[in-house]
């Protein structure tokens, strides 16, 4: 029953993931006092992209973006069946990595520049992220992420601090403001999205919703024995992260990887040693 | 699968200035604000020409940026509409016949609707961008030229060339 379960969330991903979109895009419209678009858009936007007439810059370029939304798919995939949580973070950074190659397989100087960014985004919160995997494989004695499922208390109650840190990190993998550099809508024009268009935009737009739904199951993790707390989580951290992007401007990427480093990484690094502590003590 | 019902449901804008004075601009950008909210019919103003579908352009053509209007007019891939906002960007406007510029946006590129007014109201836009909806409904995906090659500009006659002009002043 439960693997059923499973199976669906990761079938119907996109599916969902296009609504949690299109919600988030209402909620912003509301938090500016706005009307905002009708919750399916996203789907709408896709069905329209898919007539556009198609133009590539080159079939790599285009097998790239493809192959990015698969590998994200396949992360995702693996952390729903409760894979490995080191496994996971490295098949989301293929995934991001795929992207940041097919950035650099352009000749657009934008594309390059997003390319660059989303490299120092990945420097900036892929350290905190195995942080929290070192630190659960402490507490529960597994790296599987199926062990804090099993796990007789909720994770939030155990390491507030990996989850302040999570949090910190959240609007940084998301894209949204204040660390949105990567695709910085207004000054490099998407990044490394910029250079695709039609039905290979849409690889991008739908890898966006995926990863929505992979942060937002991380963020689930924290309360996972308990659906009630763990659903409480997520919209706490929806609504966080959203009033977050209406009410901050954008800072330099400089300025983000020095509050990952030097606030964000500590706050792991010392919720790895509690966690440590509890242990032996 | 029949996807044209969704064009006119997610109609991306670009927005560009060809050597406006930034009356239209900011009226273009108001439609994006909160109190017009252009965002309720599933528009985005996207920049980029590559993921867009209608092309809003506002100022004369000025010999500058005619060459960059025709480049982002050929990126963006059909079915696509293209909007001329304002009286300079229709006909050029009260800088029709200067040294500078060409008489309106329709000497180089397709328009479909002209919409009129310096600078335009956004509640004239907002109209406009619904009856390019109804337009952009009917094309096809054929391949749309801009009509630069067709039309030569035409030749400055009676022009001074600074060239000879700093020529002399370097002999003398």
């Amino acid at each position: 029953m439960d693997l059923y379960i499973q199976i669906a969330l990761i079938v119907l991903a996109p599916f969902i993931g296009g609504l949690v979109y299109g919600i988030e895009r209402v909620v912003k419209a509301r938090m500016q006092r706005r009307i905002g678009p009708p919750i399916l858009q996203p789907f709408y936007d896709f069905f329209k992209l898919a007539d556009k007439r198609k133009m590539i810059v080159h079939s790599t370029h285009a097998f790239l973006g493809i192959m990015h939304f698969f590998s994200l798919w396949f992360a995702l995939a693996v952390l729903l069946l409760g894979g490995d949580f080191i496994l996971v973070i490295f098949l989301h950074l293929l995934s991001t990595a795929l992207l940041i190659l097919a950035g650099y397989s352009t000749r657009s100087i934008f594309s390059h520049l997003g390319a660059n960014r989303t490299a120092v985004s990945v420097l900036a919160y892929e350290p905190i992220l195995i942080l929290v995997a070192v630190s659960v494989y402490m507490l529960t004695g597994s790296f599987d992420v199926s062990s804090i499922f099993s796990y007789d208390e909720p994770l939030l109650v155990k390491m507030p601090l990996a989850f302040l840190a999570l949090l910190l990190i959240l609007p940084i993998k998301l894209k949204k403001s204040p660390f949105d550099v990567a695709e910085a809508h207004q000054e490099i024009t998407g990044g490394v999205e910029l250079e695709y268009s039609g039905i290979f935009y849409e690889a991008i737009y739908t890898a966006k919703w995926i990863d929505e739904i992979f942060c937002y199951t991380l963020v689930y993790l924290f309360g996972a024995n308990n659906p009630l707390i763990g659903l409480g989580l997520v919209l706490f951290a929806f609504v966080f992260v959203n009033a977050l992007d209406n009410s901050s401007a954008r800072v330099s990427y400089k300025q983000m990887l020095r509050f990952s480093l030097t606030i964000a990484l500590p706050i792991a690094f010392i919720n790895l040693l509690l966690a440590i502590f509890q242990q032996v003590l | 699968m029949n996807f044209k019902s969704y064009r006119k449901k997610s109609p991306w804008i670009l927005h560009y200035n060809a050597g406006s004075c930034n009356g239209c601009d900011i009226e273009i950008l108001a439609c994006l604000a909160p109190k017009y909210d252009i965002e309720r019919f599933g528009m985005i103003n996207t920049g980029n020409p590559k993921q867009s579908d209608i092309l809003l352009v506002t100022g004369p053509v000025t010999k500058r940026s005619r060459e960059r209007l025709v480049e982002i007019y050929a990126q963006m891939p059909e079915p696509k509409v293209v909007i001329s906002c304002g009286a300079c960007a229709s006909t050029g406007g009260v800088f029709r016949g200067m040294y500078n510029c060409e008489g309106g946006i329709d000497q180089y590129i397709p328009v479909d609707v002209y919409v009129c007014g310096c600078g335009c109201r956004p509640e004239q836009i907002i109209d406009g961008v619904v009856q390019a909806l109804g337009i952009l409904d009917k094309k096809t995906k054929e391949l749309e030229e801009s009509v630069k090659l067709k039309k030569q500009p035409l030749k400055e006659e009676g022009q001074l060339n600074r060239r000879e002009i700093a020529a002399e002043i370097k002999t003398a």
